[in-house]
């Protein structure tokens, strides 16, 4: 070498070195380990928080599986007393291991009835 | 051994050039999404073929003109590390990468970003340095300051002063071309509409839009007196017109197949529509190319 580098390129060059080697060891690891499963979606109610006109139920969707789903469709019905009131909730992109956050809300008191959630549908990007 | 403050110069470049080039890329959210969308094997591949090019780049074009292969090797790797380093850094600033979002898609879309940033580096720092002896290039930088600058520097060509400036062999120039094909190309390639226009053209549009590419090479490479095209390219006899205008339009077409594959523009289409979407993307690619082999030397 001609030109010889000194310490900041040397240093740069080093965390250039980690930084490839570090995106191409775990981009490796997981074409290695990676399953072919469809997404799986799981969904996880909050505590309902009461608001001037409605009740806010956290809704929150992990995806455990391997694939992206799009379009998320979620359903959350409350059944108090006879009476069922639904919510729906519309997330975009679910990626794997994703974790994506919202809310529905009732009328009623979620506190005093049951409520079901469940996955109405998604797509596959 | 360089001074600190002249590295520090280059990776200013370096980076200014990365985002000049890749922030349209870094503002599409279809660039984001294809971050947790594509498989690790495809961003493997996407690192792979930036590398190369980076590699081809720096050999045939880089900053220092008498590089080894090593030197090559540590500068390709450097520009690579800043691509990340940006990419990581811009993204958090734009909120598309977060602590709590999984690794996978926090990687994907960093590894996705890097790659046009760290080609603009590689560009920036070789192209938007001021002339010096140590720097190759078109040397003055500024591609439109004044006409006496330009023609002092056709005079110390005319006279042969600059031996490094000889032009670039054939594997250089389709290297060069590539990278001008991609830098340009990769900012509409992952957006709808190159999807929505391929899958609405009629024959006759397609056929229309590959001679509007040829003639767009032929009139940059050949007829309208572009930045240094003289000393770029061979007009001695009228097929080398012919030859140097098709080959050139053959590497912005497989640089267009290439990028849309990258973005999993293919997945799901028919062979009809994955040709009419790099014939409609091809142009771009094609200006990329063309004007590429003149600025980017």
């Amino acid at each position: 070498m001609k030109t010889e580098k000194n310490w900041l390129e040397w240093t740069m060059f080093a965390i250039g070195l980690a930084l490839i080697l570090g995106a191409l060891g775990y981009l490796g690891h997981d074409a290695l380990t990676m399953r072919d499963e469809p997404p799986h979606l799981v969904i996880e109610l909050g505590a309902p928080a009461p608001r001037r006109h409605a009740f806010l139920v956290p809704v929150a969707v992990t995806n455990h599986g391997d694939a992206t789903a799009e379009d998320v469709r979620i359903e959350v019905v409350l059944e108090a007393g006879g009476v069922r009131e639904r919510g729906e909730i519309d997330m975009a992109f679910l990626p794997r291991a994703a974790t994506r956050r919202g809310w529905v809300t009732f009328h009623r008191d979620p506190g005093a009835g049951k409520l079901v959630a469940r996955v109405l549908g998604y797509e596959s990007p | 051994m360089r001074s600190i403050q002249k590295s520090l110069q280059e990776y200013a470049r370096g980076i200014a050039g990365g985002l000049l080039f890749s922030l349209p890329l870094l503002y599409t959210m279809e660039v984001w999404w294809t971050g947790f969308l594509a498989p690790p094997w495809r961003l493997l591949a996407c690192v792979a073929g930036t590398f190369g090019l980076l590699l081809g780049y720096n050999h045939y074009v880089g900053i220092r003109e008498d590089a080894t292969f090593a030197d090559v090797v540590v500068d390709s790797v450097e520009e690579l590390g800043i691509g990340f380093l940006v990419a990581a850094g811009v993204l958090w600033l734009l909120g598309r990468v977060t602590l709590d979002m999984p690794v996978a898609e926090v990687i994907g879309k960093i590894v996705l970003e890097a790659m046009t940033v760290a080609i603009g580096v590689s560009v920036g720092t070789a192209q938007l340095g001021a002339g010096e002896e140590q720097d190759k290039g078109r040397g003055n930088g500024a591609s439109g300051a004044g006409q006496g600058q330009d023609q002092s520097q056709d005079q110390r060509r005319a006279a042969g002063e600059r031996p490094g400036e000889e032009s670039v062999s054939f594997g250089g120039q389709v290297v060069i071309a590539l990278c001008g094909a991609v830098l340009f190309a990769a900012n509409v390639a992952p957006t709808e509409e190159i999807v929505m226009i391929a899958a609405e053209a009629s024959p006759w549009r397609l056929i229309g839009m590959v001679l509007l590419s040829l003639v767009l090479a032929a009139l940059i490479l050949y007829y309208s007196d572009f930045i240094d095209a003289r000393k770029h390219v061979r007009f001695d006899r009228r097929h080398d017109v012919l030859l140097g205008t098709v080959i050139t339009y053959l590497i912005a077409f497989m640089a267009s197949a290439l990028i849309l594959w990258f973005f999993g523009r293919f997945d799901g289409h028919m062979p009809s529509t994955c040709l009419a979407q790099t014939v409609v993307l091809g142009i771009a690619a094609t200006l990329g190319a063309s004007a590429g082999r003149l600025l980017l030397q």
